[in-house]
């Protein structure tokens, strides 16, 4: 069985201020499967229809049209065996009673999930451990930064041990230690045999963590990838970002093979484009050697890797 | 019966947590002694028990008005009616606790009203202990099942902000907790009558008077039409809630 299984999934809105039976598509059509244990990451640039796709799998928002089952229990129709077996983490700073502590927080939810009176105690004590906020547990959670609260809304997300965890945005406004902590965290919720659908923006992150990544925009599905396959993705189009290359140089990194382009800008600034990793450190040695030392790596963004991905796909129907 | 006590608990930590909700209560004594000095001065010992009831009403009135019918609205504001709804726990049944959380904390002001009584030198001899307790008790229930309404119209409708105001004042006078309704032209009755807090008054200044309280199975009656009322509209509204949430997707923002 697949703890998650998504067919034909659809959602229109209504415009906000759109005339009368005006709607705007977010989700068009997605098929996706996140098998038993996997940790599967959703990756998309704002608006792409992520958050939509979780509060579906969440039960609170049904579809306009397509099925969405979590371990075969269609959300729509079986709210009341589905719910029980998701934990959800929307994150941001909504979504926590501001005014109570991080115990009380987690007690509450925990108590709505059905835990037992006698185990909230213990699970919230244990959660507030392994998330590091032990020591603010008893502060009221308005008081809590950013980065706290996102800790807390995952130990809330935890506290019924659900088979399936949505995890929406996790490590935004994270600092990066903590966001560290959370790629080990994932790790040890998949020992624990954890089906995790975690949405990101963070191409690395999904890259480090999960088993497939899925990668949608404007409500479509583009393409389903291996974290082996990302990288490859990422590390095509590696740029090597020099200043002072001499003349001389830049005519012969112009013609050597694994070199895609080389434009130096007008504030001196030489932007070295290399098809992938194999041609980034000769090129790399070229430049040490010819003495310049001004020199820094950078790889292609979300937005960079989409636009190739629908360029490719462009090309593909064209050819 | 968990998810109710789930509600009636956090509400109850929530009112301890921020005491300006509780404002209210702080209110009371003041009333109190305001209503006491009127009927003091007016030389009508027997409106005593006024002085301490309309307190009380008043005090229940504008808990259930702001504090338990906000409840909703608010949560929708802080994004934890969306998680709420995600869980198993029955959305109407986690509400229910915490108005009732709400409920049983505005009977402070009853205690408050009495102990201000006694400082005051009113010795108030109740005279029909039983009704005053099925008093208390059909009062809060109905209190409740109004709050309830009163927090599913509010996340329904924006526009209804401005009418919670003009919801308070008003209604003291027309159901008569401070002015007795006989007072009041006759074309006003028909109206207090569908106030649960006119019945409400009137049982509860019944059992301070030595008369056998003759209304009272026809009080107890209209009170639980209205409680009854309140909750199936409120019922029927809160599923209209839900599909705000799950089928429109538009109470999930602020
Ligand atoms: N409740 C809503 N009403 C109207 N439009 C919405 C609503 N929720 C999301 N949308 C629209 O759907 C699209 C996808 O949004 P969302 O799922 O939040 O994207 P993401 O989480 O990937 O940033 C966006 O264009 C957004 O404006
Ligand atoms: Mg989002």
């Amino acid at each position: 069985m697949n703890a998650i299984e998504i067919r034909g999934l659809r959602r229109d809105f209504p415009l906000p201020n759109g005339e009368r039976g005006a709607l705007r598509t977010a989700l068009d059509g997605i098929n996706l499967t996140v098998g038993e244990g996997e940790v599967h990451a959703l990756l998309g640039p704002n608006g792409a229809g992520k958050t939509t796709l979780c509060k579906i799998l969440a039960t609170v928002l049904v579809p306009s049209a397509g099925t969405a089952r979590i371990l075969g229990r269609d959300v729509v129709t079986r709210l009341a065996t589905v719910r029980p077996l998701i934990g959800c983490v929307f994150g941001g700073d909504r979504g926590l009673y501001g005014r109570l502590s991080a115990r009380r927080n987690l007690h509450y939810w925990g108590a709505l999930y059905g835990v037992p009176g006698h185990e909230l105690r213990a699970r919230a004590a244990e959660l507030l451990d392994r998330f590091g906020l032990t020591a603010h547990a008893d502060e009221r959670v308005e008081t809590f930064s950013r980065g706290m609260k996102q800790r807390l809304h995952l130990a809330r997300g935890l506290m019924h041990a659900p088979r399936v965890l949505l995890l929406d945005e996790p490590t935004t406004g994270m600092d990066p230690v903590s966001a560290r902590d959370f790629r080990t965290l994932i790790g040890e919720l998949r020992r624990e045999g954890r089906s995790i659908l975690l949405t990101t923006h963070d191409m690395a992150e999904a890259e480090t963590v999960c088993d497939r990544a899925t990668l949608i925009d404007d409500g479509r599905i583009l393409h389903t990838a291996t974290p082996r396959e990302l990288g490859a993705l990422l590390s095509r189009h590696e740029r090597i970002e020099a200043t002072d290359v001499p003349a001389q140089l830049l005519a012969q990194m112009g013609t050597r093979s694994g070199v895609t382009s080389v434009n130096t800008g007008p504030d001196g600034i030489t932007l070295i484009e290399v098809t992938d990793q194999d041609a980034l450190t000769p090129v790399l040695r070229l430049l040490v050697d010819a003495g310049v030392t001004n020199l820094a790596t950078t790889r292609p963004g979300l937005e960079e890797v989409y636009l190739q991905l629908i360029g490719d796909r462009g090309m593909d129907v064209a050819s | 019966m968990r998810a109710f006590r789930a509600g009636l608990s956090l509400q109850a930590a929530l009112l301890w947590r921020s005491p300006g909700n509780l404002h209210v209560l702080a209110t009371v004594p003041l009333y109190t002694l305001i209503l006491l000095a009127m009927t003091d001065a007016s030389h009508q010992a027997g409106l005593a028990p006024n002085a301490i009831i309309a307190p009380t009403l008043m005090a229940l009135w504008t808990m259930a008005l702001f504090t338990a019918g906000d409840l909703i609205d608010r949560d929708r504001h802080d994004g934890t009616l969306e998680p709420t709804v995600a869980t198993p726990a029955p959305l109407a049944q986690v509400i229910t606790g915490r108005i009732c959380a709400v409920t049983a904390a505005s009977l402070i002001a009853f205690a408050e009203a009495w102990v201000v009584g006694l400082c005051f030198g009113v010795h108030l001899s109740v005279h029909h202990p039983l009704t005053l307790v099925v008093g208390i008790l059909t009062t809060s229930l109905t209190t409740a099942c109004t709050a309830a309404l009163i927090a599913t119209l509010l996340v329904l409708t924006r526009g209804g902000r401005p009418y919670q105001n003009s919801l308070s004042f008003p209604f003291y006078l027309l159901s008569g907790i401070v002015v007795p309704i006989e007072v009041l032209p006759h074309w006003v009755h028909p109206i207090s009558r569908i106030i649960y807090l006119s019945w409400s008054a009137d049982l509860l200044r019944s059992a301070f008077r030595p008369e056998e309280p003759r209304q009272l199975p026809m009080q107890l009656i209209a009170l639980g039409l209205l409680a009854a009322a309140g909750l199936a509209c409120a019922s029927v509204l809160m599923r209209r809630v839900l599909d705000r949430v799950r089928i429109l997707g538009t109470l999930g923002h602020a």
